[in-house]
């Protein structure tokens, strides 16, 4: 079982999220409404895989990347930003801070699938 | 193999979703434009509204609405512009994103209907898109360096944004002290809901906060290291910031101080001082600020909130009331049992937990349902706003909302009625400027609306102005009727449905319009009550009070003895036609209630009672051809009536009055025509009689 957490301020988004990731079996998910509540739960617990919003209030996802890659025990963490057009200019400093794809709203449910199933499938390998 | 997904299937969250962050952007961008009045930036609420439009544009290409999408990115960019300017906003961008959020509303309003969502104007886009080079334009990009000191580690101070440490500077300057505290979550600590969730909000109760970090600590256990040092700015003591976070006083650090007030203003300084009011909302004179900006203490805190639609929540109750007929079979199974004589302490002491569980859990429901009463009437600013640019007068809005809650329902019905009080009062009774000049009043008029609770039942509403205070005369003139003695007459007759019609009325009276639908809401719909009290040339104040709660059910609306009633549907267990040639007559002949017949229900006899005899009344047309099956104490029983008239959902209102509450009666409701229906309660009516008769029944 392979555990994710899904990040938004908007639960409309996180359950579109979970909806497309459900075609994978053997996922499991946690709901976060915030950058710091993301951060509170990655530290209580370890998970294999985040889905990432960027603009969110108190810190946003860039933040949380950075604090992320920051941990010895997160730094391997794979992370999916998925934001909404007009974060471009966001997408290289996100990506330069560690998060390993960006993707943008609207996103298709096989789109956000690909890139999870990916990520995860080559989490194993060497 | 699962279904797959349909994003399209999102709609009904999206609807619900975009509305609510729509009333947070209206709330943001007046209290933006009550600051740029008084030239203060607003860092906070400029990254608040942006926040929300990028979400309503990330949620509207998810489910593919192009022109909702096209309006909020040009309102997001122009909004970014002003963040980097420091959180200033021209006055001159407000217009148009108001606008801008009409438009979306307009098309989220089109697609919740299920009609196309038409373009965004491309008008309204051009002006959008101009604002945010005008915004570049006026950004003040070197901004007069910070005076205060900040006491911070580099790694906390390097994540200050500029508009951050602004806020942090304006703060200090305005006479708050900044403070930092450190919480660090923990598996215990999240286990006993202690998490950085619920720090910001007790934490955000007691003090404004500027920024969380989060920072590692070295040297911990694995996983334990981490801290979130909460940046905050507060004038009240140092006790109630370490009991939200639960940690020592003594752990609440000094980040900078307002600087000493300069020795000859030092007397003046301890009274109040414009700084102390922004810093203590709870002060009798930040209460009557003119329109104090919907900020911090008054903008609601969202976090650990689950939207629900009222739909869910009414599926909720209706669930619970079949569970409630099933607990009193079982209890009528249970009475029968113990009548046989078998041994059954252990289950009535089930049945009586089992009935205080049921009632706690209606309680649970209807606290679910109750909605602060500052979410009901969050949109008035934004009218007040509107009818001040329609009518060209000046009007000064007071809110004290105060925390009473009410149900959803009731605020729903409620809200409108306050609309059209506020309305009139800007429309006719607050008098244009330079008739206000020339009665010696201010310029600008003050409304201003209070609520409070008065009981644990009751909310009072009231809307006050200091206009011109209705012309009895003038009323009763146009009404062609004498002149009303008292304030109690003059409602009444403000309040009859022909008068709102005569225009001239309206405006010479001061008030009219429609006073007839605030009544009718208010206490024919509402049970509540509506008073005035007026005087001429100083103001008018109506007052509503209607009950925090109402019940709304489903029921059957009939006619007998030439009355109309209404009953409610889960109460009843059948409708049957009633076959005149089938009827036999039921022992013991003539009863003083009425002959009693029986009627044949699937091989058992069920008496029938003809329901206006019941009540006292002549039987009217119609011949009793339809009847209602209840159970009265187990057993069914039939009551005639005249006409069926259908089935609607009617919200009932208790009968409060001793002398109207007669047994049988549960309640009065209004179908929609404004006169008065009673709700009968067919299982406590007429039970003696249909007993008697069955018990003849069964000797016979």
């Amino acid at each position: 079982m392979a555990e994710v957490l899904v990040v938004d301020d908007s639960k409309m988004m996180r359950d579109m999220v979970v909806a497309c990731l459900r075609a994978e079996p053997g996922l499991s998910f946690t709901h976060a409404s915030s950058g710091l509540e993301a951060i509170e739960r990655l530290s209580l617990k370890p998970f294999d895989l985040v889905v990432l919003d960027l603009n969110m209030p108190d810190i946003g996802g860039v933040e949380v990347v950075e604090f992320v890659r920051s941990q010895d025990t997160l730094r391997s963490l794979p992370i999916v930003i998925v934001t909404t057009r007009g974060d471009e200019e966001s997408r290289a400093r996100v990506l330069a801070a560690g998060a390993n794809r960006f993707m943008t709203k609207p996103f298709t449910p096989e789109g956000i699938l690909g890139e999870v199933r990916g990520l995860l499938g080559a989490k194993g390998a060497p | 193999m699962s279904r797959p997904v349909n994003l399209a299937d999102f709609l009904p969250p999206y609807l619900a979703e975009v509305e609510e962050l729509l009333g947070l952007a209206h709330t943001q961008l007046l209290t933006l434009e009550t600051a740029a009045r008084g030239g203060a930036p607003q860092p906070r609420a400029v990254r608040e509204l942006f926040r929300v439009l990028h979400t309503i544009k990330g949620l509207s290409a998810m489910v593919d609405v192009e022109p909702v999408v096209a309006l909020t990115h040009l309102m997001e960019a122009s909004v970014r512009a002003a963040d980097r300017a420091g959180g200033k906003l021209p006055p001159a961008s407000i217009e148009p994103l108001l606008q801008g959020l009409k438009a979306v509303e307009v098309r989220v309003r089109a697609l919740g209907a299920g009609k196309p969502v038409p373009p965004a104007p491309s008008a309204l886009l051009d002006a959008l898109e101009g604002l945010e080079g005008a915004e570049r334009r006026a950004a003040p990009r070197a901004a007069a360096p910070a005076e205060v000191q900040f006491d911070l580690e580099p790694a906390l101070a390097s994540k200050l944004s500029a508009s951050e440490r602004e806020q942090l500077t304006q703060g200090v300057q305005g006479g708050r002290r900044a403070l930092r505290v450190d919480f660090a979550p923990s598996p215990q600590r999240s286990a006993a809901g202690l998490t950085i969730n619920t720090v910001r909000e007790r934490v955000s109760q007691v003090a404004e906060i500027v920024k969380v970090v989060p920072l590692s600590r070295p040297g911990g256990a694995p996983g334990s290291g981490l801290v979130f040092a909460l940046l905050v700015l507060s004038s009240g003591p140092d006790a109630a910031l370490a009991a939200a976070v639960e940690v020592a006083p003594a752990e609440v650090r000094l980040v900078a101080q307002p600087p000493p007030p300069p020795e000859e203003d030092a007397a003046l300084a301890s009274g109040a001082l414009a700084g102390d009011l922004s810093a203590d909302p709870s002060s009798d004179l930040a209460g009557v600020l003119p329109e104090a900006p919907l900020d911090e203490e008054v903008a609601p805190q969202r976090h650990g909130i689950v939207r629900v639609e009222t739909a869910r929540l009414d599926e909720a109750m209706e669930r619970l009331a079949a569970l409630v007929v099933t607990r009193s079979r079982l209890q009528r199974a249970a009475a029968a049992l113990t009548a046989s004589g078998a041994n059954t302490r252990e289950l009535v002491q089930i049945l009586q937990e089992n009935a205080r569980q049921l009632r706690d859990l209606r309680a649970a429901i209807v606290r679910v349902r109750m909605v602060k009463v500052g979410e009901v009437l969050e949109r008035l600013p934004l009218i007040v706003r509107g009818l001040r640019r329609s009518t060209g007068k000046q009007v000064a809005l007071q809110l004290e909302l105060g925390a009473a809650e009410l149900d959803k329902a009731v605020g729903d019905r409620l809200f409108p009625a306050i609309v059209h009080l506020v309305r009139n009062a800007v429309d006719h009774a607050l008098e244009p400027p330079e008739e206000r000049r020339r009665a010696g009043k201010p310029e600008e008029g003050l409304l201003r609306i209070v609520c409070r609770e008065r009981s644990n039942s009751q909310l009072e509403v009231q809307v006050s102005d200091d206009g011109r205070g209705v012309d009895a005369a003038a009323v009763a003139r146009r009404a062609g009727v004498p002149v009303p003695q008292s304030d109690e007459e003059l409602l009444e007759l403000l309040c009859r449905p022909g008068l709102s019609t005569r225009e001239e009325v309206t405006t010479t009276s001061g008030r009219g319009m429609g006073m007839d639908i605030v009544k009718r809401i208010a206490v024919d719909q509402l049970g509540g009550e509506l008073r005035l009290q007026t005087e001429a040339g100083v103001g008018t104040t109506f007052t509503l009070r209607v009950p925090l709660t109402i019940s709304i059910v489903d029921a059957f609306v009939f006619e007998s003895g030439q009355q109309r009633y209404a009953v409610p549907v889960a109460t009843v267990e059948e409708l049957v036609e009633v076959d005149a040639a089938r009827l036999v007559r039921g022992p013991g002949g003539a009863e003083a209630r009425g002959e009693v017949q029986i009627l044949e229900r699937r091989g058992q006899a069920v008496p029938l009672l003809r329901l206006a005899t019941v009540l006292g009344q002549p039987a009217g047309e119609g011949g009793g051809q339809k009847a209602l099956v209840v159970r009265q104490r187990g057993e069914p029983v039939a009551f005639a009536v005249d006409r069926m008239l259908g089935q609607q959902e009617i919200v009932i209102r208790p009968l409060e009055d001793v002398l109207v509450k007669v047994r049988g009666v549960s309640g009065a409701t209004d179908l929609g025509d404004g006169r008065p229906t009673l709700v009968l309660d067919l299982i406590a009516l007429g039970g003696g009689a249909a007993a008697e008769a069955q018990r003849r029944e069964r000797v016979s």
